[in-house]
């Protein structure tokens, strides 16, 4: 437990903006993402230091004196991270290279197997852009992500990102190989909000509602009502912000020390690592996979959806807030009497709203032990298990005690569904980013032991239904649970899902270190020096 | 006693190893002097690595095994600094520490009985292993080397490991077998239930089942 | 890798204790066996099959002829072992965020123990102190701990719904099915191999880029 008075805060100009905003929410709807190669170390150098007064920092945006006293935000953001050969690249210290953790410089690729990226999912089967022996292009040594208001926000700085290389044609390469809409070889990779009567959306292609409860961190600068679901959970049933370096290197973590991070200091304080997937959606197989079994199912088609995911799909409400048809269909009806009153200016009817709203995140599973409500093989559950497994009160330190440190802040967007029509075959999916201090303990855990494993649920070899690395074998199942705890039992059996095909696969990533402003700026110049 | 958590056993011993340069120039030791003269702590180690596993492995043979371990001490950890003093073993010892159902000494006559060559192989590079003959020396020997448990956590089970291995079989056969029923009728549902029952044969604790060590899920 | 077989590793590890306070040690453990209701974390946890501590008096090395040199020591030790599921980090890493209080009851004793948290401490105080199994016998590789004893209850309650239910007319015998589904949900996950321990070895690489 931390016994410091008050903390610091922290230095927000340091740190890149990714970090700590989720753009999409901010009002960024759309992306790009681009990756470079470092063909000439000091010209590489050159480009980097022109860069750098472009990159976004984690600012709180100033607010405007006008009525609305809206947030005075860019047109787009900009910001970058290098791979373990990337850095190597820009020749840092040997020593500095060796401090890097083991996960972070063997990359991705190397680690597939741990990962679940096996069969279609193995890096033979990944975009052009990631594999070993291509000829001429070379290795990804950088990333770069522009987030943009709108297109041509995007197309604007992705044209001054050209031209500044176009100024260092011997330093630096922007890499093509990325699979883009109607099988293009594209430069870049956009990604997009899924847009609904031309509004952008928090949905994904398969349907569902996603990127809610993302972790809430000490320093972070959002409000503090996000906290309560989104950081730790403590005994008395409260909610704090989970430590700083839990998410951000050169700061305090969970276990009361500073996280393990490259050499030295300056190098890797206010910096972070982050996971970049892209993850291909078979809209198809899904939606036929759901059709089929929603004949089987005694309950709707987007019952069944949230009985997988561990949300409803329309609008994201978990399944401990409304876990049967009955329930959902009352919780909708009291959200549009709440919409009513609300835009007739009942005031009570906004603060009742707000709670209500609130629950889509500020819940636990502490009254669903037997996964009647939300399966516990269900997404959500799985990647953020909220204390539940805390099976026998108080056996722990906290609840939360075995979740807090495997916490995922994400980021990133869908891609494809605009340009060509959605089938198995076309484009489209999710670019997943995941940003945390350590690579191993957070991402690569969850995915290992969480999705594609459940001796922690007491589940044995059952994986997530939805991004799980299932092969279509009968063994390949999720198991709703019947109601057993509550007191309206309907002596129903469990109903399996069975014969789980992939629905989503990899097609390519890497592991990136995302420097702080001034490491960013040191290696630009040259100036790292662990000695 | 700490060496029991109901029908559970926890065995841990130290056995000494022959110095590779014993000054006494006992008669086990010349004899077993190799062209290379390698010492008796690296025969063992290197006999140990390339012991059969899983399935083959001479405790997959020791009915009752939950698990067992061997490995070298090569000597104790000195813990750096000078707040601490350093201590050194004049031996080295060979750890075999085994967590088994059922008592001792059946236990270890079993592995005497079903394993002989290899145990005398193995233990051959221990002080006083040229007493042991029968099973029985054996017995005597490892108890000789043996440490008192102080505490025994078992966050499993004490059945018999033929009882876990069955049930193991069974959970794995009917979580299969339950995907395949959904939907069907009363009748059907029924009928192929009896057939599982036939194909698994509860009461039949030897067979159909996993086997020992078995590495890898087969498909009955 | 000789430490792992299947879904278990085993740990060994050996540490110093003044003889003295192997006394208080000893307390300690007789302490929670006393009062079970302090293992409740580690039983939570559910990763270990067994795991034992023992000490090991100075005086008490086994000295079995004239010819072994008697030990001449000045701490005593505690033996550590542990038969667990996941890898060596998830292990540590489980019960250093779960039970640090547990941890610091069975190691505070020991020479130079640094306590559970800060944790790359302890980390560093586990491994230096750890020796590698040169041989491993598991007997279920493909099965966690979990999964043992649910397929103990299992195949217990399977058995009784078999005696009991087999006779049944068939529209009462589905609905005995059913309920025995119902109560035994949370023991029908699948059984396989584990996951990956660590990554296999890189390979050389082709890329002229790789410095």
């Amino acid at each position: 437990m931390t016994n410091i008075k008050n903390n610091r805060p922290l230095d927000l100009y340091d740190i890149q903006g990714n970090i700590c905003k989720g753009y999409g929410r901010f009002g960024f709807p759309k992306a790009r993402y681009c990756f470079f190669n470092f063909k000439h170390t000091r010209s590489a150098n050159t480009f980097l230091t022109h860069l750098i007064d472009r990159i976004t920092t984690s600012e709180t945006w100033p607010i405007s004196d006008d009525k609305d006293h809206q947030n005075i935000k860019p047109k787009s953001t900009l910001n970058i991270g290098f791979t373990y050969s990337g850095l190597k690249a820009l020749k840092l210290p040997e020593r500095s290279l060796k401090s890097f953790p083991v996960d972070f410089t063997m990359g991705m690729r190397a680690r597939s197997s741990l990962l679940g990226d096996t069969g279609i999912s193995s890096p033979e089967h990944w975009d052009d852009i990631w594999q070993d022996n291509k000829e001429g292009t070379g290795q990804v040594h950088a990333w770069l992500a522009i987030n943009g208001r709108d297109l041509d926000a995007i197309e604007l700085e992705f044209n001054i990102l050209e031209d500044l290389i176009k100024q260092h044609p011997d330093g630096v390469r922007l890499l093509p190989g990325l699979k883009g809409p109607n099988n293009t070889n594209l430069n870049y990779q956009d990604a997009s909000a899924v847009f609904e009567n031309g509004n952008p959306t928090a949905k994904e292609h398969f349907g569902f509602t996603d990127g809610i409860s993302n972790p809430y961190f000490e320093g972070c600068g959002n409000s503090k009502n996000r906290i309560p679901g989104r950081g730790k959970l403590m005994r008395d049933g409260s909610w704090q912000p989970l430590a700083t370096g839990e998410f951000i290197l050169g700061h305090i973590d969970e276990a009361q020390e500073y996280p393990p991070a490259p050499e030295p200091k300056l190098l890797s304080r206010n910096g972070t690592f982050m996971v970049y997937r892209k993850l291909h959606e078979n809209v198809d197989t899904f939606n036929n996979y759901i059709d089929e079994l929603t004949k089987d199912f005694s309950g709707s088609r987007d019952l069944l959806m949230a009985k997988m995911s561990g949300r409803w799909p329309d609008n994201g409400a978990p399944l401990t807030l409304a876990a049967t048809d009955d329930e959902k269909a009352c919780l909708d009806a009291r959200m549009i009497a709440l919409e009513l009153r609300v835009k007739d200016g009942d005031r009570s009817a906004l603060a009742e709203r707000k709670i209500l709203r609130s629950k889509w995140s500020d819940f636990t599973f502490a009254d669903d032990k037997s996964g009647g409500k939300c399966p516990i093989g269900a997404h959500i559950r799985r990647t953020n298990t909220r204390g539940s497994l805390e099976t026998e009160n108080e056996a722990f330190d906290r609840p939360g005690a075995l979740v807090d440190r495997r916490r995922l802040m994400r980021r990133g967007l869908p891609y494809g569904g605009i340009d060509e029509a959605m089938s198995d075959k076309s484009e489209q999916g999710i670019i997943f980013m995941s940003i945390g201090a350590s690579i191993e303990r957070q991402f690569e855990f969850v995915q290992q032991q969480w999705v594609n494993y459940s001796n922690d649920f007491k589940l044995g070899n059952d994986k997530d239904p939805l991004i799980g690395s299932h092969s279509g074998q009968i063994t390949d199942k999720h198991i709703i649970q019947a109601d057993t705890d509550s007191d309206l039992k309907d002596n129903k059996p469990p109903f399996f899902c069975t014969q789980m095909p992939r629905f989503v696969e990899t097609r390519g990533g890497d592991y990136f270190f995302i420097p702080s402003i001034t490491a960013l700026r040191m290696i630009a110049e040259g100036m790292i020096d662990p000695s | 006693m700490a060496n029991t958590s109901g029908n559970a056993y926890g065995l841990t011993t130290l056995c000494p190893i022959i110095n590779g340069h014993s000054p006494t120039g006992s008669l086990t030791t010349s004899l077993l002097a190799t062209k290379d003269s390698e010492s008796h702590d690296k025969k063992i180690r290197r006999l140990l690595q390339s012991l059969p596993i899983n399935e083959d492995s001479l405790f997959a043979r020791t009915d009752n095994t939950y698990f067992a371990r061997l490995f070298i001490l090569n000597d104790v950890f000195f813990q750096q600094g000078n707040d601490f003093k350093r201590d050194q073993l004049k031996s080295k010892y060979l750890c075999f520490n085994s967590n088994f159902h059922g008592e001792l000494e059946p236990y270890l006559t079993r592995m005497w009985n079903n394993n002989e060559s290899l145990v005398r192989e193995i233990w051959q590079h221990c002080v006083a292993f040229d007493r042991v003959n029968r099973a029985k020396d054996f017995v005597e020997y490892i108890k000789s080397c043996q440490v008192t448990t102080t505490l025994f956590f078992n966050g499993s089970n004490d059945k018999p490991v033929k009882e876990q291995l069955k049930a193991l079989y069974v959970k794995q056969m009917f979580s299969e077998f339950v995907l395949t029923q959904q939907g069907k009728s009363a009748t059907e549902t029924k009928q192929n239930f009896k057939y599982f029952l036939q194909r698994v044969q509860l009461n039949n604790i030897e067979s159909p089942s996993w086997k020992p060590g078995q590495s890898q899920i087969k498909v009955n | 890798m000789s430490n792992i077989s299947g879904k278990a590793y085993a740990m060994n590890v050996i540490t110093p204790i003044p003889w003295w306070k192997a006394l208080w040690q000893l307390a300690a453990f007789k302490f929670v066996t006393t009062f079970p209701s302090n293992l409740k974390g580690l039983i939570n946890l559910s990763l270990i099959h067994y795991a034992r501590w023992s000490i090991i008096g100075r005086d008490s090395f086994p000295h079995l002829a004239q010819s072994q040199p008697k030990e001449d020591l000045h701490y005593s030790y505690m033996m550590f072992e542990s038969n667990f599921n996941g890898s060596w980090d998830q292990y540590i890493d489980s019960f250093s965020f779960a039970i640090p209080k547990g941890l610091d009851l069975f190691w505070r004793y020991n020479v130079g123990y640094p306590k559970s948290i800060p944790l790359h401490g302890f980390y560093n105080y586990i491994r230096f102190n750890q020796v590698e199994c040169d041989h491993f016998y598991n007997a279920y590789p493909c099965a966690a701990s979990n999964d043992v004893k649910s397929a103990g209850t299992l195949f217990d309650n399977l058995k009784s719904f078999t005696e009991s239910s087999l006779e049944l007319p068939d529209d009462e015998f589905l609905e005995a099915y059913n309920s025995l589904l119902r109560d035994n949900q949370q023991y029908l996950g699948s059984l396989d191999v584990g996951p990956a321990f660590s990554p296999p070895p890189i390979a050389p690489s082709h890329s002229q880029e790789d410095a």
